[in-house]
Order: structure tokens, then sequence, then C-alpha cells
């Protein structure tokens, strides 16, 4: 079976404690141990029985299907159970997980499947001896209810009541209550007093005993019905941890390797090229001196015009790696600095973050020179606004453009380079860009401040 | 402007650019007073020798980071009106305003200008006359980032050639070269630029590039 745990926030137990809620929470519980007892009663009746009958059968073929229909009963009342103690305990309705024949399996295996799973057996289990708790809840609520109750109303009751100690047949009848049995006189003002004063005893402690009551009901289902379910669910939890720290370290290691790449490829066309052409000219301009001593000089000026753009190429790569003034400064002013370069006049909204782990630094930078650089380039945008904000352990750049839409993730290495490196460090990219624009890349990663 | 030879300190960990340039300034008949590798000594080379102008990198030991940058605050502080000008391998804003703040008489140039000499020496003279200098891209910075009422839009393609070289810390005979123009024509256009732009204008030419650099970044 697959279904899956309703994963949900647990209700919030804190934010309303008011009156109303423990009125409310009085009544939930009451009504959970009140119909519980019918249920306990017929669901004993019916499993034991089942199981006494399947099991003294099982020398012959009949006890098998028996015992059978016994573990559907018990699963149909568990899953009422299960229901039934969410409200209760506060907690989202849990699913646990049934093993399911084969779709292809013949009849004596669809008929044993159920025998072997172990949840159905608690399941079992759990309907036989919820009887236990729920009777004794039961009497003790029932017992709560009515004394405080009856406490309560006693005054407009207490005169239907026989007081004589001699009754109309003239037969001495000995009708002592309890005030009387501790030395009180048998008025009526004592009475209505001693009784309004049980009532309200009973009827204040009653929200905590209905709540004891059906706390300790709920959690002996919860331990047999949802147990082994929770801890499966932890144990694929973990897994799904595991998995996500592997894809992290696959994206940072895709990222990595695209960013070299880019970087090889860069330095080969850019600096190194110009380095080249730096080195033919000059040894012509060697050559040149003694003939022509003009050629010379007009080599010369082209070698340092290669000199000079070959720093400017050298300089752009830095800034590609590691930009130094996100390093000395921090991301603020690093934004600063990448608006100013950037062709499209970019608007920046970005309030004073304090510094934090280089790679989130970077890699928040990064998001919004790739995001500028797309603006710029792709989408005919003629205005950017960058907006960066900070809350409880997060940072979110958002770029948002008035260009033309489509830029997407898979398109280009840029975004798709992007998403992997904040995925890398536990952050997520998303892109919104219908065609026809507007563009918005919105970068989240956790941000840890640090001095 | 200063014609005589200069005292110069020069503060750079990259000993080939320091060899390099106490060369080329030896050369041209300047003094080479102190030359240091991190920004501590800076400091004491400015107050031991009293240099007419440093030439100092951002990034030197111990920080590793714009150390030498700071080492210039620190270095004017201690003596008020010390000339100073920075070169580094990137240009950015922010770090001009740490410069700027301090008062005129500071430069902050590209690495790479120092291979235009002339311009280069020419700098570097008047940054120890009192002036201010500044590089074209950190200018050019100034100029991109502009808003969508961008007030720059009523000034003409030439007058805002001549605004950007008045950002820089030319003068008006530098401007009028580079442009190939008269120098009255240059006047006349820095004229227009300041009634457009409603600034004041302003005989004493440092205290004209601080006027145009503090509107360029409001």
């Amino acid at each position: 079976m697959t279904t899956t745990m309703t994963v949900a926030a647990p209700a919030d137990t804190t934010a309303e404690r008011g009156g109303s809620s423990i009125l409310r929470q009085l009544g939930v519980d009451t009504a959970y141990i009140l119909v519980g007892f019918p249920l306990v009663v017929i669901s004993f009746v019916l499993l034991v029985t089942g199981l006494s009958l399947g099991g003294g059968l099982l020398v012959t073929v009949i006890g098998f299907p028996i015992l059978v229909l016994t573990l559907w009963i018990a699963r149909g009342f568990a899953e009422v159970e299960r229901l039934r103690i969410a409200p209760v305990l506060r907690v989202p309705r849990m699913h646990p997980i049934y093993k399911r024949a084969p779709e292809d399996a013949g009849f004596w295996r669809k008929m044993f499947t159920p025998l072997t799973d172990g949840q159905l057996w608690l399941d079992l289990v759990h309907g036989i001896l919820i009887f236990v708790p729920g009777v004794a809840t039961f009497c003790i609520v029932v017992t709560w209810w009515a004394t405080a109750v009856g406490g309560l109303t006693y005054w407009a009751w207490d005169w239907a009541l026989p007081h004589e100690s001699v009754n109309s047949a003239g037969i001495v009848v000995d009708n002592r209550q309890l005030p009387e049995l501790l030395g009180f006189p048998d008025t009526a003002f004592v009475r209505i007093t001693f009784n309004l004063g049980v009532g309200l005893f009973f009827a204040l402690t009653l929200p905590w005993v209905v709540r004891g009551c059906a706390l300790v009901q709920a959690w002996f289902s919860r331990a047999m019905l949802t147990g082994v379910a929770q801890l499966r669910e932890q144990i694929t939890g973990l897994q799904v941890r595991e998995q996500t720290a592997q894809a992290r370290t696959a994206a940072a290691a895709s990222a990595e390797a695209i960013a070299l790449r880019r970087l090889e490829r860069d330095i080969h066309d850019g600096p190194q090229q110009r380095l080249v052409r730096i080195a033919v000219d000059l040894g012509r301009a060697q050559q040149q001196l003694e003939n022509d001593p003009d050629a010379a000089r007009l080599t010369v000026d082209e070698a340092l015009t290669h000199t000079r753009e070959a720093l400017d190429e050298l300089r752009t790569l830095s800034r590609g790696i590691a930009p130094p003034i996100l390093t000395d400064r921090g991301l603020p002013s690093a934004l600063a600095a990448l608006a100013a370069r950037c062709t499209v006049p970019v608007e920046l909204d970005v309030p004073e973050v304090g510094r934090s782990n280089p790679l989130a630094e970077q890699t928040a930078y990064f998001a919004a020179a790739e995001a500028l650089t797309n603006a710029a380039k792709h989408s005919g945008a003629t205005r950017c606004v960058v907006e960066v904000r900070e809350w409880s352990g997060w940072l979110a750049i958002r770029v948002s453009d008035n260009g033309y839409g489509g830029a997407h993730i898979a398109k280009g290495h840029g975004l798709a380079g992007l998403a992997d490196r904040l995925q890398a460090c536990g952050g997520q990219l998303i892109v919104t860009s219908p065609v026809g624009g507007p563009t918005e890349i919105v970068a989240e990663l956790p941000w840890s401040t640090v001095p | 402007m200063v014609d005589r030879p200069l005292r110069i300190v020069i503060a750079d960990d990259a000993v080939l650019l320091r060899e390099g340039l106490v060369r080329l300034l030896t050369e041209q008949g300047h003094r080479v007073v102190a030359a240091v590798g991190d920004g501590p000594s800076l400091v004491e080379a400015v107050l031991a020798h009293d240099p007419d102008v440093s030439i100092v990198d951002v990034r030197m030991p111990p920080s590793h980071t714009d150390e030498g940058l700071r080492a210039a605050v620190t270095a004017r502080k201690a003596r008020p009106g010390t000339a100073i000008l920075v070169l580094s391998q990137y240009v950015e804003m922010s770090y001009a305003d740490d410069l700027l703040a301090t008062g005129p008489s500071v430069g902050y140039l590209l690495k790479d200008r120092v291979a235009a000499i002339d311009e280069f020496l020419d700098g570097l003279r008047r940054v120890a006359g009192g002036g201010t200098v500044l590089d074209p891209e950190v200018v050019a910075q100034l100029l991109v980032r502009r808003r969508a009422r961008d007030p720059l839009a009523v000034l003409t393609a030439r007058e805002r050639e001549v605004l950007a070289l008045m950002a820089e810390g030319q003068s008006n005979t530098a401007i009028a070269r580079r442009l190939v123009v008269s120098e009255g024509a240059v006047e006349k256009h820095i004229s227009n630029i300041f009634t457009k732009l409603d600034l004041s204008p302003d005989g004493d030419s440092n205290r004209r590039v601080l006027a145009v650099l503090t509107y360029l970044r409001s």
C-alpha cells in the first residue's frame, strides 16, 4: 500500500488557551470516551469470537478465512480509532502501511498475505485489549460527569427525594445521606450546600480528569496502531535527507565542473590568445627596430593595446571567480558595484545584511550577477530591480526586469548552473518568466550571519 | 600641478610591479624614498619621509583585502593632506568613496593606466599638487547607474563627455586636448552643464571635481 503520511503542522496548542478552548477540548475528549465505550465492547466481542473461532478451526481449512475476516474487522476498528485519536492528541491522522499481495498473486497467496502483516495483528491485539482502558475510562468519565451535573443541579430536585426516616406505611427506613453520616444535621440547606460543593469540585476537575482519561486511551491506541508506522516514517525521513544530501553534493560537483569548463574556455579564448599575440608583436618589433623604427613603434603600440585588453579580460574573469569587493566589503557593496557595471539601469533595494560564509555570499552574488547578465543580454529589458531580504537564517534575492521573458532553467548553461550552485548550498532558484515577460528570478539560500 | 621632481613612497607587495614602478619613476627624474610591501609599513614610511605623493596598492598583506586603502586612510588621518595615489587591479566606486571622504589630493587608478606613462605621470603630479584623479572606469560606473528619470538625459553627448572628464579630475586644458576642441569651447560646455544640472560654477578645479562627483553619487 502506498498511502503516505499526512505531513501537516501540528495544531497550535499554545496559541489558543482560553476558556472556550478548554470547553471545546472537554467536548472532544468526552465524545471520544463515550463513543469509545460501545466501540470497544463490540470490537472486543467480535474479535475474541473471531479469533477463537478461527484459531479453533485452523486444523480445518475454514479457520483461515475466518481469521482473515477477523483481521479485516480489526483493521476497520483500527482505522476508526486512528481517525478518533487525531483531535484528542492534536496530531495529523496517521496512515500505516499495510502489506498487499501482488496483483497477479494466486488465491492462497492473497489469502495468506494479511496473516503475515504485523500491523494487522497489532490491530487485532489492540481491538481486544482496548476493552480494558476503554471500560475503565468510560466508568470514570461517566461518574465524573454525573457527579458534577448531579451536584450542581441538586438544589432543583432535592424536594423529590424522600427524607423522612419513617415512610408512609409506618416502616422505619434508615435513609441516611453522606452529610448526615458525617454528623451534619439533615436539613435541606446542608444537603444542598454539601452537594453543591461536591458538584463544584467535580465540575472544576472535570476537564482535567476527562483529558487524562482520553489521553491514556489515545496513547494506548497510538502506541499500538501507529507506533510502527511512525518508526517507518522516521526511517524514510532519514533516507530522504540522505538523498537530498547526495543530490546537493552532485549539484555542487556539477556546478563546479561547469564553472571550471567555462573558465578554461574563457582563459583560452581571451587572455591566452592576447598574450600570444603580444609575444608575436614584440618579436616583430624587435626585428623592426633596426630597419624600420616607425613600424616598430606602431607594433609596440598594438602590443600595448593588446596588453590592456588582456588585463581587462583577466579582471572580468577574476570577478567571475571571486569578486574582490565581495570578499572585502560584503554583499550590499558588491551588488552596488555589480549594478553600476550593468548596461541596463538597475534599481537596488538592498538593506544592510551581515557577512555570511564565503559560499553563501558568492552564491547570492552570482545569482544576482547571472540574472542581471541574462536580463541585459537576452531579455530586451530597459530596467531591472534587485531586491534583497533577510529573515531568520535565510536570504532571498529577487531580480526582476521589464523584458519579454521566456527565460528557462533548462535553456542556457547560465541558469542551470545557477540552480546547481543554489542547490549545492541548500537553497533554491525560482524562475518565473512567461513568454512576453516580465521575468522574475528569485534565489533563496540559508544565510547564517558571522561576526 | 607640480613640475619639480617628486619624492615618492611606493607600497605594493608585488615585487615585480614595485621594481617596475621604481625604475619608471627614477627614469623620469623622480626620487623613490621608500618602497614597502604592506599597510603598516606604508603608514610608517609616510610619517618618516613626508613624501610629495605615495603610490599605494589596494590589496596587500597582512589581510590581503583592502589593506592599502585602509592604510592610506590611516596615513591621511595621521598626516592630513598627504597626497596618495591608489592603484588597483580593480576599481570600485565604494573604494573611491572611502578615499574621497578624506579630502583632496587623492587619486584612484587602475594599474593598467601606468602603461600610458605620460598620462600616469600627469595624474601623479596633479595628485601631488592637491588635485583629485579618478579612473575613467569609476566615472563610467557613476554615469551608467541612472534611474528612469535620468537628470543627465538633458545633456548632449558632448556635454556628457566633458562631464566624465571633469569627474576624472581633468583640467580644462586637458579636456580640450583630449576632445580636440578649443579651451573656450570646453568652458562653454562646462557652463552649460552647470546651468542644466543646477550646480554653482566654481573656479577651483578640485572643488569643481568634488561638486560633480557629489552630484553624480547622489
